[in-house]
């Protein structure tokens, strides 16, 4: 932490000349027709191939996502070479095999790979993050990650069982401690991201949803016991009550995250709200049940566009000093095991 | 021909307004910056123009991560165009572009994944499975201790009668000694009888009860011989295992599909299973048939069964179950014992 704000101080110093805040819109410039056809040629293709083209795939949307994220009217990239990916996810994929046989054919091998599996998780998260932030660039400059095990092993695993062992009261806390950790370690060229939330700010978030599964869950539970008539509609309105924390979830979360998020002297800000993520949540949901998934590209696009559209940075003068990290090679192995283990 | 764009110098995030051409016979890229009066050179060759996606602006890389940035895309093409190597790179763009062949590209995607799934890899397992060394499926499940541990107890049923059955179908085992089948009994999981891979074929305390002469017996033990003549367990694991494959490699990140294909992939296990089921019930009846064991015994404990189930389970409950059911109705396995009785 110390070296965060020493690194922070040494930035302010450098220039003397009062700084100018602006307000900097995040903006996706995709179109849900456009993303469709590159989706389904992604698709086809990767039918086709049996698999192979899949890496091409990745980086096609990938590529099509960041490329039209601006800022300050400059689009993110992704740089991934899909060799890199491949190979990474035919290693996966080996070992994936490899697992599958030897949970058939010799149990006691699988267990001890799962426990191995285990221990090489935070790694892989690390690697994992540390390949995307390095294949994310923004006006030319690649993020970075450079993170722990030790810390990685905390924030996956202590954290989150010290949340469990105490009913949930350390709960916030361990959400807090992995966006503080993955947050704190990533940085835009040289210059490091800091994150400052406190328990407070998670906790409520916690707090409330309690406070309305109560207030809302109990009674409807009740008037269901005494009138069975009114049972039939008690399970829709239950439903009703889940969408809507779940919704409330999302968007305290996203905003609490981007509040807290600042890089050196500029500042973030997410003003996402409950009816507008309802809105596009629906729409999504009805559009591709009834086209039978076919949608599913134009909601991604969708959900981004109004994602994007309530984050902002608070920019204090100039974006264009920023330098770049030194080069630096990590494989794509740690993000392929992630997705073919599903934990990351 | 000038390009208009930006160029940035790969060290820092400082953008210059900029203009690009193509000079001495194709050799040469020169990049004007507009405010410096000062242009730089680079081998046409080397320097690596992306391929074009969307309306995504083009990037154009050069060494030292130096970049220039431009919306024109069609003068990029002419460009690229001249480059020895440049005709596969708008290849993907075409494609993704051309409606007619998106709408093909639509409906050959939707087949092919549903005849993949539906037909493709349930061949696919049962080749391989047959070909399969025969050790592979003893060491598959020496599972039979894994289920004494969880749901079965020891059979209570006497002695003699375990002796008498176990003479009774002696004869036919012997029949299929290829199989290496081998009758157990156990008590637990209501009336059932169920093969494992490795030739062990249990039948339950309350199925043996629930059976009403030995021609019964012997109905469903050659059921269960058709479900280890045909490695239908085999055959579905392996099937569980490509289907797991085929929507990672496909849908490439897995978390916006998660809830889509989820669904699907158990859908279709429980449309397998039923087919396996139908599998092993002609191989019952051909075996019938063969040792002159009236049909109407496999009518009868079918009955059995079902009317066991029945009072086990509520009326409601059991028409939900019927559609989502691993096995056919009792109704169909009936109508095609019947339909059997009636070949020549």
């Amino acid at each position: 932490m110390n070296q965060e704000e020493s690194h922070s101080a040494t930035a302010a110093e450098g220039v003397q000349t009062p700084k100018k805040t602006s307000i900097l819109n995040f903006e996706f410039r995709g179109d849900g027709m456009e993303y469709f056809k590159i989706w389904i040629v992604n698709i086809l293709l990767t039918i086709v191939t049996l698999g192979i083209y899949s890496a091409w795939a990745k980086v096609r949307n990938n590529r099509y996502f960041y490329s039209n994220l601006y800022l300050d009217d400059a689009n993110f990239r992704y740089l991934a070479d899909p060799i890199t990916i491949l190979k990474g996810r035919i290693i996966a994929i080996l070992a994936f095999i490899a697992y599958y046989v030897a949970t058939i054919f010799a149990p006691v091998i699988a267990v001890i790979i799962a426990i191995a599996l285990l221990f090489a998780i935070p790694y892989f998260i690390n690697q994992s993050v540390a390949f995307t932030n390095r294949m994310s660039a923004y006006k030319n400059i690649q993020f970075r990650f450079k993170g722990a095990y030790g810390e990685a092993f905390m924030v996956i695993y202590i954290w989150p069982l010290l949340g469990i062992l105490t009913l949930g009261i350390l709960y916030p806390l361990a959400i807090l401690k992995a966006n503080e950790y993955f947050v704190r370690n990533s940085s835009y060229g040289t210059t490091k991201f800091d994150f400052k939330a406190t328990y407070k700010d998670y906790g409520m978030i916690f707090l409330t949803m309690i406070g309305i599964a109560l207030v809302v869950g109990v009674p409807v539970g009740l008037v269901a016991y005494f009138l069975p008539a009114f049972a039939m509609i008690s399970p829709l309105l239950l439903f009703v009550m889940y969408f809507g924390l779940f919704v409330y979830f999302m968007v305290s979360m996203t905003n609490v995250f981007y509040t807290s998020l600042s890089l050196v002297e500029h500042k973030f800000d997410a003003k996402l709200t409950r009816t507008g993520q309802t809105k596009v949540i629906l729409i999504n949901l009805f559009f591709t049940l009834i086209t039978l998934g076919l949608y599913l590209p134009a909601a991604k696009v969708r959900m981004t566009k109004y994602i994007c559209s309530c984050i902002t940075m608070h920019a204090q003068g100039s974006l264009e000093t920023f330098t770049a990290a030194e080069k630096e090679n990590i494989s794509a192995l740690g993000e392929e095991f992630g997705q073919v283990f599903d934990f990351a | 021909m000038l390009i208009d764009g930006i160029y940035l110098d790969g060290k820092t995030s400082k953008r210059h307004n900029a203009r690009l051409e193509v000079v001495n016979d194709h050799k040469l890229t020169r990049i004007h910056l507009t405010e410096q009066q000062q242009s730089l050179s680079f081998e046409f060759n080397q320097c690596n123009i992306e391929s074009r996606l969307g309306n995504t602006p083009r990037e154009i890389a050069f060494t030292d991560a130096q970049l220039f940035i431009t919306n024109n895309n069609d003068d990029i093409d002419t460009f690229s165009q001249w480059q020895n190597n440049e005709n596969k790179k708008s290849f993907l763009y075409h494609l993704e572009n051309n409606i007619p062949l998106i709408s093909v590209f639509t409906i050959a995607a939707i087949l092919l994944l549903y005849s993949t799934i539906v037909y493709g890899i349930p061949s696919a397992a049962k080749v391989i499975d047959h070909n399969a060394p025969s050790f592979t499926s003893d060491k598959l499940f020496s599972s039979l201790d894994i289920l004494d541990e969880t749901v079965f107890e020891p059979s209570e049923l006497s002695t003699k009668k375990q002796q008498r059955i176990r003479k009774l179908v002696a004869p036919y085992l012997a029949n299929h000694h290829d199989l290496q089948p081998k009758l157990e009994f156990r008590s637990g999981m209501q009336a059932n009888a169920l093969a494992l891979p490795n030739g062990v074929i249990v039948f339950t305390d309350d199925f043996v009860e629930l059976a009403q002469s030995d021609n019964q017996l012997l109905a469903v033990l050659f059921h269960e011989l058709g479900h280890l003549k045909h490695k239908h367990m085999t055959q579905r694991l392996l099937q569980d295992a490509m289907i797991t494959l085929l929507v990672v490699f496909i849908t490439g990140d897995v978390e916006t599909f998660d809830l889509i294909t989820g669904l699907p992939t158990l859908i279709l296990d429980m449309a397998h299973s039923r087919g396996f089921e139908l599998e092993a019930d002609n191989y019952a009846l051909q075996q019938l048939n063969q040792h002159n064991i009236p049909l109407q015994s496999f009518v009868l404990i079918m009955q059995n069964l079902g009317s066991y189930y029945h009072e086990k389970n509520d009326e409601k409950s059991n028409k939900l179950a019927d559609f989502i059911s691993t096995h056919p109705t009792t109704e169909q396995r009936i109508k095609m014992a019947e339909k059997f009785n009636q070949q020549p």
